[in-house]
């Protein structure tokens, strides 16, 4: 402590000096930033060498399978849908020019244009692209539908099952540059856009696309939040020029956290791009505590330097502590196995020692510099009419004066709170990410309604004797779990090898009927296949084959991408496998972008639940460290398990998918709440060493003390407010559990606290 | 007249200084003789390794049997399949015309179906390599329209280079290629195919020839496509030329019973 006490002299004796080293290091931090890599790939929520990810590679390798840009074309002004000769040239028009875009994988396009259909009428058997460009009639339209619904394969995949709308799946070199590739897209659609309607979705244009918005949100929204945490501080302080010192320590400590994270060569993902806005609370925390005690104080008389000395002697301990147990819980998420969270955690325990440090040394050299008159001006305007004082009476008197009834509603709240937290729904889903209104997300659902679905996971088969694919028992084995698999609800389509030996068996044999099932015997399906091989593109089967005929690939499409309703496909599918095990002894692998969000679901509750439990024992053994007792330290920690039970109830009862920044967030607010007990906990303890009476203590605790923890909890509150706006989702939550978690926190804290204290004033010596 | 012609052919062939005087329309004719109108009839075993993009090799094998009706025009093939075992007797028939569709058969053992397959497709796979309908059995030379874009050396022989333009590129997948022909036994020896962003991406070329009769032949050749990243390579054997192949066994019914011809 005397260190510290001494480097607090040392500012205020260099206000200048330390202001100019403080501005060098931050230009230094501030080059940094022009490095920034923006990654969206949820697939990053797993380390690169996790097994889950490895078998996808190895999947998408072994059945060259790229991330797709899904263009849906719909058409709702005519009862053919786009099935007209006019929009379906332009369909074909609009395809052939986005195969020469860059990037995109221009002979794996799945269109009406390019996509081969298998026929036999007339003794012939034809196996060509569904249509050609320049349809002149009626009736020629109406074919491509119908001999597209006719093939179990093209149907709800590339013409929608009620014969209205047609899908384009682009499938693109580099997930990253489908951003890039969908304004092209745009570009091409607008030129020849005719009646009907163009969507383009898919997942990697939705991660792209929240790259882009997130760089803009980060540039938006931290900087928002900022003028209205500003605003509020103006409204309680009324100067610009006192507040002005908090707002440096906050960007500062932003800027720091961020150059090093960037500098250090970290990615910055959806979850790292928020922590310019977890910061910003955190870092103005401190500093309103400082300045509250600094005016109080500087009021009675004295000079500056003197006061700052006083202030830190009460002050440095709570502060050091608050700033050490919020560095915990969020230094907490490193214990989850998910990079980006882990990366997020250290970079704002990180970020919170900044703010603390500055706030030690930055706030008294800034202050220093502002001349005697004008503070002496500030206090007289800042100790203004309170309308604060009477709240804080009003809490005063409810948690002193009926500290039982105040407990037993505590009771009643965690009781409330465990119901809650036992009906959490966790789920994610990346295209819920974006506000309900935005183009993604209409998009998505137009497609969806009218196609088998989006969202793809793949079940593979693997066998270790080649051609074991080709045998009708293998076939059949397919067949029934296809079957299975339609039963589910968010299934609207499979698609797997038997499917296209079922449609060439029904297409050599003239359409003949019940001549659409799986050949007898393994030379038939291998001759199918071969004649397949012999008239279309070799290298569809091997999408859904490999070429020794080891593995089978089921495509599950998934019509929405919900990790709920991935799991429920894998259990059933399991299930199914476990009652009717492959023959030869197959076994089987999951695969598939919305296959990989479940993992990482998976890792982050359990990661979860052991960081907040590890953060819980370390914050606790801080406490007893602090308070030199085991008694006063499990007390500090009610409030935030009272919070945390309570917020994570909330979210259970109103039904808010237990998500990413939901999940985030229980570290946010241990590292809050925490704060305001300590805070409280700590001047009790020194009010009362003053006074040695109770009575005293309360009310002197519910004059400065309390007054400062309303103005953070307020300030906190309300300075994320703007968050509510943005379009990106997780900002959404973030801003609006932000203020829930300040005012049950704050609220807890005051009522709480001394509730239990004066209930057990004989057992808490302080 | 017969006689003249073949004089002519042979001093044409003989002298390269003349031979350099064609345009390129004529190099264009003179190749796809060379190349797939060789003797009257012939008959060759063939052995197709197609490695896929992450290195595998699956083989096939077949024989051919190739009967001309008219040099430069109509032709007749019958392709048998040994392997892989589960295609063998498989048959394959082709009767190439001059206008028009191709006729295509193909023959399923193990359900005895014969099939006639349309073929309005020429550039897609022959037997699931990279090779074509088109690189096996030879394109249209009317369907290009052809430029003598220079001479150059391949392997240390003297090449034309014809540049070659589809007249209707909506057909196919390339915007042109670049054919090597050699200037003196005129058969292709590398073509150089470019998709329609001017991409190089497909690449056919003869790895090994030798002279059967009198006859340039190819043994050995290889086709690549980049995109996908696949590789086919054709190796011939037990070629041989005007065998006396009938007409009369390029018919529906010998497809169920294999002539003598293809059977080892």
């Amino acid at each position: 402590m005397k260190i510290l006490h001494s480097i607090v002299e040392k500012s205020l004796n260099h206000p200048k000096v330390v202001i100019i080293i403080y501005a060098l290091i931050t230009v230094i931090f501030l080059t940094q930033f022009p490095k920034i890599t923006i990654d969206t790939d949820p697939e990053n929520m797993l380390y690169n060498d996790e097994p889950a990810r490895v078998a996808h590679r190895e999947f998408k390798a072994e059945f060259a399978l790229h991330d797709s840009i899904v263009v849906g074309v719909v058409d709702d002004s005519a009862p053919e849908g786009v099935f007209t000769p006019d929009t379906l040239n332009r369909i074909a028009a609009v395809t052939d020019e986005i195969s020469q875009i860059d990037g995109v994988i221009s002979y794996d396009l799945i269109s009406p244009t390019t996509t081969d259909d298998i026929e036999g009428r007339g003794g012939t058997l034809t196996i060509e692209p569904l249509m050609k460009a320049g349809l002149s009639d009626k009736a020629e339209a109406l074919a491509v539908r119908d001999r597209a619904l006719s093939n179990p394969i093209l149907k709800d995949m590339l013409v929608s099952g009620d014969g209205k709308a047609v899908a384009i799946a682009v499938p693109i070199e580099e997930k990253d540059q489908s951003y890039r590739i969908s304004k092209e897209i745009e570009e091409i659609i607008e030129r020849h856009r005719g009646t009907e309607e163009y969507h383009i979705t898919g997942l990697p244009v939705a991660e792209d696309t929240f790259g882009v918005e997130m760089f803009k949100q980060m540039a938006m929204s931290a900087p928002l939040a900022g003028l209205f945490i500003f605003a509020l501080m103006l409204f309680f302080f009324r100067r610009v020029s006192l507040i002005v010192s908090p707002m440096i320590v906050a960007m500062v400590s932003i800027i720091w956290t961020m150059g090093l994270l960037i500098g250090t060569g970290n990615t910055v993902h959806i979850m790292i791009s928020m922590i310019p806005i977890f910061l910003m609370p955190i870092a103005v925390v401190d500093s309103i505590h400082i300045l509250s005690e600094f005016f109080d104080e500087y009021r009675a008389g004295g000079t500056k330097k003197e006061t700052f000395i006083n202030v830190f002697d009460k002050l440095m301990t709570p502060m050091l502590y608050t700033s050490i147990t919020s560095s915990v819980g969020f230094a907490s998420l490193a214990l989850t196995p998910i990079p980006p969270v882990r990366v997020f955690g250290l970079f704002v325990a990180f970020g919170i020692m900044t703010a603390w440090f500055l706030t030690l040394t930055l706030i008294p050299a800034v202050t220093m510099l502002m001349p005697e008159r004008y503070l002496k001006g500030l206090v007289k305007a800042e100790h203004g009419p309170d309308k604060l004082a009477a709240i804080q009476r009003a809490i005063g008197h409810l948690s002193t004066k009926r500290s039982r009834m105040v407990l037993v509603a505590t009771l009643l709240v965690l009781g409330f709170s465990a119901y809650g937290i036992s009906h959490i729904v966790v789920n994610d889903n990346p295209v819920y990410w974006f506000s309900k209104d935005h183009k993604i997300r209409v998009a998505d659902r137009v497609l969806n309604e009218h196609f088998g679905g989006t969202y793809m996971a793949y079940l593979v088969l693997n066998g270790d004797e080649s051609g074991m694919v080709k045998t009708p028992e293998l076939m059949a084995y397919i067949e029934r779990l296809q079957r299975h698999l339609t039963t589910l609800d968010v299934v609207g389509k499979t698609t797997t090898i038997a499917d296209v030996v079922k449609k060439i068996g029904y297409e050599l044999k003239d359409r003949e009927a019940g001549s659409g099932v799986i050949p007898e015997s393994s030379a038939a399906i291998g001759q199918y296949l071969f004649l397949y091989e012999m008239s279309g593109d070799p290298e569809d089967l091997y999408h859904l084959v490999d070429p020794d005929y080891k593995k089978a690939a089921i495509w599950i499409h998934l019509k929405r991408g919900d990790n709920l309703d991935m799991r429920g496909v894998i259990e059933s599918a399991e299930e199914f496998m476990a009652m009717n095990p492959p023959p030869g002894g197959m076994s089987s692998e999951w695969a598939g972008l919305t296959y990989i969000n479940v993992v990482w679901q998976d890792h982050m509750v359990s990661g979860m639940l052991s960081a907040l439990l590890g953060s819980f024992v370390v914050v606790l053994l801080i406490m007893t460290l602090l308070f030199r007792s085991i008694l006063w330290g499990l007390v500090s920690m009610v409030p935030l398990v009272v919070t945390i039970s309570f917020i994570y109830g909330l979210v259970g009862v109103v039904g808010k998918n237990y998500d990413m920044p939901i999940a985030v967030l229980s570290a946010l607010t241990l590292g809050l709440s925490v704060d305001f007990a300590i805070h409280l906990v700590q001047r009790t303890r020194q009010l009362y060493r003053d006074s040695k009476d109770w009575g005293i203590t309360i009310d002197a605790l519910f004059e400065e003390p309390v007054r400062a923890i309303i103005r953070n909890a307020v300030v906190i509150a309300i300075g994320f407010t703007p968050l509510l706006f943005a379009p990106l989702m997780p900002y959404k939550t973030v801003g609006f559990f932000m203020a829930a978690i300040m005012a049950i926190s704050g609220g807890v804290t005051l009522l709480v606290l001394p509730s239990i204290m004066v209930v057990l004033k004989g057992r808490l010596r302080p | 007249m017969k006689f003249f012609l073949i004089l002519i052919i042979a001093i044409v062939l003989m002298n390269p200084a003349l031979a350099d005087a064609l345009t390129a329309d004529e190099i264009v004719d003179r190749s796809n003789l060379a190349y797939y109108y060789a003797g009257d009839d012939g008959r060759a075993s063939l052995k197709m390794t197609i490695t896929d993009r992450r290195g595998r090799d699956r083989v096939r094998e077949m024989t051919l049997l190739r009967k001309d009706i008219e040099d430069g025009g109509r032709q007749k093939f019958y392709v048998y399949f040994h392997k892989p075992t589960d295609v063998s007797r498989m048959v394959f028939m082709v009767w190439k015309k001059t206008s028009g569709d191709d006729d295509r058969w193909l023959y399923l053992p193990a359900i005895d179906l014969v099939k006639r397959i349309a073929s309005s497709d020429k550039r897609s796979s022959f037997a699931g390599g990279v090779f074509t309908y088109e690189d096996v059995s030879g394109r249209r030379s009317t369907d290009d329209t052809h430029e003598l874009a220079g001479d150059g050396m391949l392997n240390g022989r003297a090449v034309y280079l014809i540049k070659n333009v589809p007249v209707d590129g909506s057909d196919v997948d390339f915007s042109h290629y670049i054919a090597h022909i050699d200037k003196e036994t005129f058969l292709p020896m590398r073509g150089e195919y470019f998709n329609k962003k001017g991409e190089h991406y497909r690449t056919i070329e003869v790895l090994e020839t030798t002279v059967i009769d009198g006859i340039p032949t190819v043994l050995k050749a290889k086709a690549e496509d980049r995109e996908k990243g696949l590789k086919t390579t054709v190796e011939f054997s037990n070629i041989k030329y005007n065998i006396g192949l009938e007409e009369g066994l390029f018919k529906e019914r010998y497809l169920r019973k294999p002539p003598k011809e293809v059977r080892r």
